[in-house]
C-alpha cells in the first residue's frame, strides 16, 4: 500500500571513506537489520565449532575401542559441542538472526523498540562466546552441557567457572532480545495491525520472548552458585554440606526444559510462513497457531521434572510431571496438523525453503513422539540416558530448529541480500541435509533402545554397525551443511536480483524494497487485511497456470 | 481479547498511542506520602511480630506466614503506587503479575517434589 | 476472533514521518511516533526486565525455602547471629529512598527542578547508608573469622573474640555452640538429626549464611547499580535534559530502584527476623 519500492538505498550500502569507518559502520551500528547479519555470522562460526567437536565425536565412536582420544577428552568433545550448540547456536539462531532482521519489519516499524539494547545483545553474545571458547582453549570442561552438581561444583578438575561465566552472559543476551520483543511487539505495530493480523512468526517470537524472560534468570542463578560453591569451596548443592544435588536439577530443568521450546517455538513460526507462502494459501486455523505457540510457553513451564524420573525425584511428582508432558504434546500437534490442512489443496512449489519446511514436518513428529514415549516414566527408565535420548532431542533440534532456521535463511535471503541464492544446489542441499540427517539419528533409535548408553566412547562390538551407520551419515549431513555456505556466499556476487517480493509471499516484509533501507519504510505502511491474505482462488488459478518447468 | 478490539477500533499504532485513559492518570504527591507511611506501619509491624514471637511462642508457621504477610503487603503498595502499576497500562500490569506468577509455579512444583520425596533422608545405613 | 473483531480500516492514514527533528522534541528517537509512545515502551521494556530480575532473585529465593523448611531449627538458630537492629535501619533507609525516588519523578513530571534534584540527592545519600551500614554488618562477620571482636578491633588489633565463630562460609567456618536445644520437638522430623549442633563448614548452618552472603551481596550489586543510575540520572537532571514531556529517564530509572527495593523488603524478614 504505502510503500513501494523508491530507489533507496538498502542498509547494506556502504558510503563509508575508510576502512575504519566502515568497522564503525558496522560495528557500532544500531539497526536491526546490521544487527542480524553480525549475529548471523557470528552464529554461523559457532555452529561450525560446535560441528567440528560433533566431528571428532563421531569419529571416536566408528570403533569399539577408544583409539581416538581418552575418555577424558571425550567427555571434553562432547561438552563443548553440546554448550556450543545449545546456548550459542540453537537457542540464538532464529531469534537473533531472522527475528532480528524481521520483527520491526513485519511488524511495520522503523526498528526495534531499544536499538541500543539490541546492540548491546550482540556484544554479550561475543562476550559470553570468548568466555567459553577460552575455556574450550584453556582444556576443556568435562560436565556435559547440563553441569550436574556435585560434579561439576565439587569434583570436576576442567574449566567449569568460564563456561559457567559464558553462558551466564550469553543469557543476558537472549534477555535483552526478548525484551526487545516484547517491548516491539506491543507497542510498534503498524496502524491497523492488530494481534489477529500479525504473522505466526511474530507470534512464536513472542511466546519465545515470554519463555526466555520467565527462565533465562534461573538458569543464571543457579549457574551462579555453582560458581560461587567451586570458588569457594562453600556447598549448596553438595551433600556432603548439607545440601541438595537435586536441587540444582530443578532450577537447571526450570529453565531448560523451557529452552527447548526457545528453540522450537521460533521454529514453528518460521514454518507456518513457508508452508503458507508456498502453498499460495491462507494458513489453516491462523488462531489455533497463534494460541497453540502461547500454551506451549505456558504449559512448557510445568514439565521440567521428566529429565529427572531417575533423579531420587518422588516419583508422585514425575506422575504429574509425565501427564503433563503428555498434555504439552497437544498444542504442538495442532500445529502439525493445521500445516497439513493448510497443504491440502494448496499450490505447493518445492523450492527449497518448501523442501525445509517439509522436512521439518517429518523430522518433528518423530522428535515430538519420541519424546511422548520418553515422558512416559515406565519407558523412560528404561530408555534414559541412552542414545534413544540422544536422538529424540537431535530430531527435535537438528531436524525442528535447524532445518526450518536453513529453511528461514533461504526463504529471507533475497530480503536480506536482495539476492536470489542458486536455487538447483538449494534443493540438492536440502535433500542431502535430510538423508543424512536421517542416516546419522535414526540408528540412534535402535542403539538407545538396544541399551547404548550416552556419552561413552567405548562400547561393545555388537553396537559398531549402527554406530558406523551413524558417523557415516554424519559426513552425508556435514556435506549438506557445507554446499549452503558456498553457494549462498557466491550468490552475494553472483545472484540474480531479487526484486521486493521474489516468492509472491504476503507480509510487510516483502512490501519494501529488497534488501530494506535503513528505515524500513518509505511511510508506515497502514494493514488493512489478515496475515497470509492470499485470494482463495490462488492455488486454483496457480495450478491452472501450471506447465512444466515453471518456478512455482 | 480486549485488547485486541480496543486497538483495532482505533487502528493505532501498537497498544499505545491511543491510552490516553492510563497516560495522565497521575499519583499525588499527598498519596506516596499516605502509602509511605502505610509501609513504615507495615515496618513496625513486622518488626513487633518478631519480637512478640520472641516472648510469646507461636507456632512456627504462623510467624512465616505473618512476616511474608506484611512483606507481601509491602510490595503491592510500593508496586501499585510508587511503581505507577495502578495507573500504567494493561500489558505493564500484565507483565508485573507474570514475574511473581512465573515464581510461584517454580516454588509449588518444586516444593510438591520435595514434601513428597521427605527430604532430607534420615541419616546411618539405607534400611 | 480476528474474524469478529470489528475492524475500521484507518480512516487517517498514518503521519507519514519526518525525518529531521523539527517536528518533535530532540529526546524522541526516530523511530517511534510520538514521546507518548516512547515512554510507555520503555516503561514496558523496564517491566520486563524487572521479570527477569525478580526471577533472578527468585532462585535463590527457592533455595531458600527449600533449606528453610528442611532445616527450620537450624534457621531459627543461625539468624540469632545477624545484626537485628542494623537490618531494621536499613529496611526503613530503603524505604524512605524509595519514597524519595516516587517524589523526584512527581517533580520530574511538573518540571520541579530544583525539588528533582534534591529528591535524587536524598536517594543518593540514602543508598549510600545502606550500602556502608551493610558493609559494616559483613566486616562484622569476617572480624569475628580473623578473631577479633568488632571490625574496629579487627583493624587497630584490639579486643578479641571469646569463643571462635566464622561465619563466613568457607572452609574456616565455625558456629558457635549451639545456645540450648530450642524447639527440638518443632519443625519436621527428619531434620533433628541435622540440628545437632554441628560447628564446622559440614553443617547446615553453613547453607544459611551461604544464602544470607549470596542473596544480600547479589542484592548489594544491584544497590551499586542502582546508584550509578541514580548518579546519572542526577547529573542529565542537572543538565537540565529533564522536561515536564521527557521524564522517562526518571521514571523508568526509579523502577529500577523500588524493585531493588522490594527484594530487600522481602530478605530482611526472612534472614533478620526468624524464630
Ligand atoms: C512433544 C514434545 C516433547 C516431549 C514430550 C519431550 C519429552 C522429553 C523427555 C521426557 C525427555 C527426557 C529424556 C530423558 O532424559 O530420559 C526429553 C529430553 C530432551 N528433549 Fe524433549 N520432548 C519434546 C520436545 C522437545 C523439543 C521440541 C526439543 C528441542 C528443540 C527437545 C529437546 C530435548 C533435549 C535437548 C533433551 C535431552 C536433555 C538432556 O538430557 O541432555 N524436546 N524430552
Ligand atoms: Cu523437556
Amino acid at each position: 500500500m504505502a510503500t513501494t519500492a523508491l530507489p533507496q538505498r538498502g542498509y547494506l550500502h556502504d558510503d563509508t571513506p575508510n576502512l575504519g569507518e566502515w568497522i564503525r559502520s558496522w560495528l557500532f551500528t544500531v539497526d536491526h537489520k546490521r544487527i542480524a547479519i553480525l549475529y548471523l555470522l557470528a552464529i554461523n562460526f559457532f555452529f561450525l565449532l560446535g560441528g567440528l567437536a560433533a566431528t571428532f565425536v563421531r569419529i571416536e565412536l566408528i570403533t569399539p575401542q577408544g583409539d581416538l582420544m581418552s575418555s577424558d577428552v571425550y567427555n571434553r568433545m562432547f561438552t563443548l559441542h553440546g554448550v556450543i550448540m545449545i546456548f550459542f547456536f540453537l537457542i540464538p539462531a532464529i531469534p537473533a538472526v531472522l527475528g532480528n532482521f524481521l520483527m520491526p519489519l513485519m511488524l511495520g516499524a522503523r526498528d526495534l523498540a531499544f536499538p541500543r539494547l539490541n546492540l548491546l545483545s550482540w556484544y554479550l553474545y561475543m562476550f559470553g562466546g570468548v568466555f567459553a571458547l577460552s575455556a574450550a582453549v584453556l582444556g576443556g570442561v568435562d560436565t556435559g552441557w547440563t553441569f550436574y552438581t556435585p560434579f561439576s561444583s565439587t569434583y570436576s578438575n576442567s574449566n567449569v567457572i568460564l563456561t559457567i561465566t559464558g553462558a551466564f552472559i550469553m543469557g543476558f543476551s537472549s534477555i535483552a532480545t526478548a525484551v526487545n520483543f516484547i517491548a516491539t511487539t506491543h507497542k510498534m505495530r503498524a496502524p491497523g495491525l492488530t494481534w489477529f493480523r500479525l504473522p505466526l512468526f511474530v507470534w512464536a517470537m513472542y511466546a519465545t520472548s515470554l519463555v526466555i524472560v520467565l527462565a533465562t534468570p534461573v538458569v543464571g542463578i543457579a549457574l551462579l552458585l555453582v560458581a560461587i560453591e567451586r570458588i569457594w569451596g562453600v556447598g549448596i548443592f553438595d551433600p556432603a554440606l548439607g545440601g541438595d544435588p537435586v536441587l540444582f536439577q530443578h532450577l537447571f530443568w526450570f529453565y531448560s526444559h523451557p529452552a527447548v521450546y526457545i528453540m522450537i517455538l521460533p521454529a514453528f513460526g518460521v514454518i507456518s510462513e513457508l508452508i503458507s507462502t508456498f502453498s499460495r494459501k491462507r494458513i489453516f486455523g491462523y488462531e489455533f497457531i497463534a494460541f497453540s505457540s502461547m500454551a506451549i510457553a505456558i504449559l512448557g513451564f510445568l514439565v521440567w521434572g521428566h529429565h529427572m524420573f531417575v533423579s531420587s525425584q518422588s516419583v508422585y511428582s514425575s506422575l504429574v510431571f509425565s501427564f503433563i508432558t503428555m498434555l504439552i504434546a497437544i498444542p504442538s500437534a495442532i500445529k502439525v496438523f493445521n500445516w497439513t490442512a493448510t497443504l491440502y489443496k494448496g499450490s505447493i512449489s518445492y523450492r527449497t525453503p518448501m523442501l525445509y519446511a517439509l522436512g521439518f514436518m517429518g523430522l518433528f513428529v518423530i522428535g515430538g513422539l519420541t519424546g511422548i514415549f520418553l515422558g512416559v516414566v515406565a519407558i523412560d527408565i528404561h530408555v534414559t540416558d541412552t542414545y534413544f535420548v540422544v536422538a529424540h532431542f537431535h530430531y527435535v533440534m537438528v531436524g525442528g530448529t535447524i532445518m526450518a532456521y536453513l529453511g528461514g535463511i533461504h526463504f529471507w535471503w533475497p530480503k536480506m541480500t536482495g539476492r536470489m541464492y542458486n536455487e538447483i544446489w538449494g534443493g540438492i542441499s536440502a535433500l542431502i541435509i535430510f538423508v543424512g540427517f536421517n542416516m546419522t539419528f535414526f540408528p540412534q533409535f535402535v542403539l538407545g533402545y538396544l541399551g547404548m548408553p550416552r556419552r561413552y566412547h567405548v562400547y561393545p562390538e555388537e553396537f559398531q554397525i549402527l554406530h558406523v551407520l551413524s558417523s557415516a551419515g554424519a559426513t552425508v549431513l556435514a556435506v549438506g551443511f557445507v554446499i549452503p555456505i558456498i553457494y549462498l556466499m557466491l550468490s552475494l556476487k553472483t545472484g540474480r536480483i531479487a526484486g521486493d517480493n521474489p516468492w509472491e509471499a504476503t507480509g510487510l516484509e516483502w512490501r519494501t524494497s529488497s534488501p530494506p533501507p535503513t528505515h524500513n519504510f518509505e511511510a508506515i505502511p497502514v494493514v488493512t487485511t489478515e496475515a497470509y491474505a492470499y485470494p482463495p482462488e490462488a492455488a486454483a488459478r496457480d495450478a491452472a497456470e501450471w506447465r512444466p518447468g515453471s518456478p512455482l | 481479547m480486549a485488547k485486541t478490539s480496543t486497538s483495532a477500533g482505533h487502528g493505532a499504532h501498537g497498544d499505545g498511542a491511543h491510552s490516553e485513559h492510563a497516560a495522565h492518570a497521575h499519583i499525588s504527591r499527598g498519596t506516596y506520602y499516605r502509602v509511605f507511611a502505610a509501609l513504615m506501619v507495615l515496618m513496625a509491624l513486622t518488626v513487633g511480630a518478631w519480637w512478640i514471637e520472641g516472648i510469646v511462642a507461636l507456632p512456627r508457621l504462623l510467624g512465616v506466614a505473618i512476616a511474608m504477610a506484611i512483606a507481601i503487603a509491602k510490595t503491592t503498595l510500593i508496586v501499585l503506587y510508587f511503581m505507577h502499576v495502578k495507573v500504567s497500562e494493561r500489558a505493564t500490569q500484565l507483565y508485573a503479575a507474570a514475574a511473581f506468577i512465573g515464581f510461584a509455579i517454580m516454588v509449588i512444583i518444586t516444593m510438591g517434589d520435595y514434601f513428597a520425596r521427605g527430604w532430607p533422608p534420615p541419616p546411618g545405613p539405607l534400611p | 476472533m480476528a474474524t469478529t473483531t470489528p475492524t475500521t480500516p484507518t480512516a487517517t492514514p498514518a503521519p507519514a514521518h519526518e525525518h529531521g527533528h523539527e517536528a518533535h522534541g530532540r529526546e524522541l528517537l526516530h523511530h517511534f511516533e510520538s514521546a507518548q509512545q516512547q515512554k510507555e515502551t520503555a516503561t514496558l521494556g523496564m517491566w520486563i526486565f524487572l521479570v527477569t530480575e525478580i526471577m533472578l532473585f527468585g532462585g535463590i529465593f527457592m533455595a531458600y525455602i527449600v533449606y528453610r523448611w528442611a532445616f527450620p531449627d537450624v534457621w531459627a538458630e543461625a539468624a540469632h547471629h545477624l545484626n537485628t537492629p542494623l537490618g531494621a535501619v536499613n529496611t526503613v533507609v530503603l524505604l524512605v529512598s524509595s519514597l524519595t525516588v516516587a517524589l523526584a519523578v512527581n517533580a520530574a513530571e511538573e518540571g520541579n527542578r530544583r525539588r528533582l534534584l534534591t529528591m535524587l540527592g536524598i536517594t543518593l545519600l540514602l543508598g549510600a547508608t545502606f550500602l556502608v551500614i551493610k558493609g559494616y554488618e559483613y566486616s562484622e562477620k569476617f572480624a569475628h573469622c580473623a578473631g577479633a571482636a568488632n571490625p574496629v578491633a579487627w583493624v587497630t588489633g584490639g579486643a578479641r573474640l571469646g569463643e571462635s565463630e566464622c561465619l563466613v562460609p568457607g572452609r574456616n567456618f565455625i558456629f558457635p555452640e549451639a545456645h540450648g536445644a530450642e524447639g527440638a520437638e518443632a519443625g519436621h522430623g527428619t531434620a533433628d538429626s541435622y540440628a545437632q549442633p554441628q560447628a564446622g563448614l559440614g553443617s547446615p548452618y553453613q547453607l544459611f549464611y551461604f544464602l544470607y552472603f549470596v542473596a544480600t551481596g547479589l542484592h548489594a550489586v544491584h544497590m551499586v547499580i542502582g546508584l550509578t543510575i541514580v548518579s546519572i540520572l542526577t547529573f542529565i537532571a542537572w543538565r537540565g535534559v529533564i522536561t515536564p514531556t521527557y521524564y522517562t529517564p526518571i521514571e523508568v530509572g526509579g523502577l529500577y530502584w523500588h524493585l531493588i527495593d522490594i527484594i530487600w523488603v522481602f530478605l530482611f524478614p526472612l534472614f533478620y527476623l526468624v524464630h
